[in-house]
């Protein structure tokens, strides 16, 4: 019985969840040009879309962006939590507090810092001031998937490197970096997400001439209702959802490759 | 020659526990040294000291007669075996053996030639592209042991490498370690808590407790010759008494007098008096220096191992190869199984007295 029930709350829950996307998705299939009622199936809207020069432009710009900032992220990341690994006591705290308090630190409050920041400094607004932020908050997340890793790491292997005579540059790309990729390719994905689909700290920290989808589509979608938008929106959730099967396929792969090690 | 030494080495863990006291060793070139004792004693501690990844909090440690406390591991030429083996999972067998080599920028061609020569060394041709998470225990340790050695260390650590293994590889794994030390001539220090092990196998071995060396010495003196209670129990069974000594070459013990071959003690004073259970023999009872009452008795494949009280209550292990003749029968030894240990001597007393007494006899 309370399993039934527990299995019909998760899927009530999905559904909400889910509802709102699927509509969404659904009507950018409508031959209308409202979301009252789905008039018969065409694909009027993606070719608007495609069409559209301007929000193309704007789509390649984000996954460049995404790409760019999560790559460059992930590195600093990597070599951060690495970092933070060595160091003992209170240190390694007081870092990951500070690591974590970015983590959950409401996403207005910084991009608000960020602005204020980049003014301070004289750093003009577009595409580099998003590309730094968009480093800066996903650093953290990196962070936070590689550390476990590491904790997880039989430490007499870096022994065993030093005994055989290597230095700290070998033993960690050698040594360390294999043993972790897994916690690095994680980190790398979420850093993509966070940036394909940040809205606030972008909004903020973004000029005249560098868009974000997320800016673009709010922007858009204050103007009124466009089924373009909802194409677009469903090309997007293709896009994260290839991103997110990839990425479980990816852990499935090394959980294979662990449990054939065990 | 000297390869080795720790002088006055303690350490202290910065939780204020101290892991070695006041050790002193000293170990040759060419030998093959076992740090034996039980879990806790400091064996590892003192590994990780001579190996590089620990420093000492007091003390000296010397590599040929010059200080290395400072000295980084990867700059020390020797090589340490790991407890569990410490492989590299992503390397394959010959990429962990060649690891060593290609930090030192050896030549390629090289590499290859000495791998091949370090897999045969430890009878593992033909397995240089397995990879070393699907090798047996016992093989992922000679891949341990091969890693090691390709780099030609002048001293090789090995931290219970056999420990993990089954009687019978154990047993052949003891014997090719011992035959690869005698064919290389590289100083072995072998860790382990396992004394049969350690008497199989050394040179000389070092008998540790709660981070204190209790003795030193080839196998066959701390066998026959413990300087005390410790060592007696630690290393193989023993029948332990507590007596006095009358005079010089005479013991008395549970309630009767012996002849020993002890000598340079007060008369009088308390002794512990130590003997082996192979050099009891079960005789007639009027043959015998001791009455006793066969308890139980249990065939061991090589020996039997039998249990007997005598009238004063103590309980006597007996190793014999034939069994008890009778219930009552008598306890036999001879004066030189009397082993007698002065209460709290410590090592140096123990080898000066006998130096001592061994002088007055001639
Ligand atoms: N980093 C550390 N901090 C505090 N105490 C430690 C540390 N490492 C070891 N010890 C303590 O030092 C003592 C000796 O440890 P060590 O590992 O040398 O023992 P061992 O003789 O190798 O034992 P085993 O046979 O179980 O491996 C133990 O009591 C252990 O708890
Ligand atoms: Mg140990």
């Amino acid at each position: 019985m309370k399993r039934i029930g527990r299995a019909l709350y998760l899927i009530l829950a999905f559904v909400l969840l889910y509802l709102p996307i699927v509509y969404l998705a659904y009507f950018s299939f409508s031959s209308g040009k409202d979301m009252v009622r789905f008039q018969h199936f065409s694909w009027v809207h993606y070719q608007v879309l495609w069409s559209d020069k301007e929000l193309l432009a704007i789509f390649l710009q984000t996954i460049i962006l995404a790409i760019l900032s999560s790559l460059i992220a992930t590195a600093i990341g990597t070599c951060g939590a690495w970092g933070i690994f060595r160091l003992r006591g209170y240190r390694r705290k007081t870092m990951l507090v500070l690591n974590n308090v970015l983590m959950v630190a409401p996403d207005v409050i910084i991009g608000a810092s960020f602005l204020i920041c980049f003014t301070a400094l004289g750093i003009g607004l577009g595409f580099f001031s998003v590309l730094l932020s968009h480093i800066a908050f996903s650093i953290p997340i990196v962070v936070l998937m590689v550390l476990p890793r590491l904790q997880d790491l039989d430490l007499t292997l870096i022994d065993a490197a030093q005994d055989l005579g290597a230095g700290r540059g070998v033993i960690f790309n050698q040594i360390v970096l294999p043993e972790i990729m897994p916690g690095i390719l994680s980190g790398l994905f979420m850093a993509l997400t966070y940036s394909l689909d940040d809205f606030a700290v972008t909004f903020f920290v973004t000029g005249n001439g560098f868009k974000t989808l997320s800016v673009e589509i709010y922007s858009r979608a204050r103007q009124g209702i466009n089924l373009e938008i909802n194409a677009l929106s469903t090309v997007m959730l293709l896009v994260v959802m290839l991103l997110a099967g990839g990425y479980l396929f990816l852990t499935r792969q090394h959980e294979l490759a662990l449990g054939a090690r065990s | 020659m000297k390869i080795i030494e720790l002088k006055h080495v303690t350490r202290q863990y910065p939780d204020g526990f101290t892991a070695l006291h006041d050790l002193n060793l000293s170990l040759e070139s060419g030998k093959f040294y076992s740090l034996l004792g039980p879990s806790g004693s400091g064996k590892t501690t003192i590994l990780r000291l001579i190996a590089g990844f620990d420093q000492p909090t007091q003390g000296e440690i010397l590599f040929n007669g010059r200080k290395i406390n400072d000295l980084p591991a990867a700059q020390r030429p020797l090589n340490t075996v790991f407890q569990n083996y410490a492989l590299f999972p992503h390397l394959n067998v010959f990429e962990n053996i060649a690891f060593g080599l290609k930090v030192k920028k050896v030549p390629a061609d090289q590499i290859q030639v000495k791998v091949d020569r370090m897999l045969s060394l430890v009878r593992l041709e033909g397995f240089g592209q397995r990879s070393v998470q699907e090798l047996s225990g016992g093989q992922q340790q000679r891949v341990a042991i091969a890693r090691a050695l390709v780099n030609q260390p002048k001293v090789l650590l090995l931290d219970e490498s056999l420990s993990a293994l089954d009687k019978k590889l154990r047993k052949t794994m003891q014997f090719e370690l011992r035959s690869i030390q005698k064919q290389l001539g590289i100083t072995f220090i072998f860790v382990t808590h396992d004394q049969e092990e350690a008497l199989a196998m050394s040179d000389e071995i070092f008998v540790l407790n709660e981070g204190r060396l209790q003795q030193s010495g080839s196998p066959s003196a701390i066998y026959d010759e413990p300087v005390n209670e410790f060592v007696a129990r630690f290393i193989g069974d023993s029948n332990l008494l507590m007596g006095h000594m009358i005079r010089d070459f005479e013991v008395e013990f549970d309630n009767h007098r012996f002849e020993c071959a002890d000598a340079g003690i007060k008369p009088g004073e308390q002794v512990q008096v130590l003997l082996r259970p192979e050099d009891l023999s079960l005789v007639a009872p009027q043959q015998g220096k001791i009455v006793v009452e066969v308890l139980s008795q249990l065939f061991l494949g090589d020996h039997y191992e039998i249990w007997a009280k005598d009238d004063a209550g103590f309980n006597w292990l007996i190793h014999t190869v034939e069994k008890a003749p009778t219930k009552r029968c008598g306890l036999h030894f001879a004066p030189d199984a009397i082993h007698v240990m002065r209460l709290g001597e410590s090592e140096s007393e123990f080898d000066q007295r006998l130096s001592q007494y061994e002088d007055n006899e001639k």
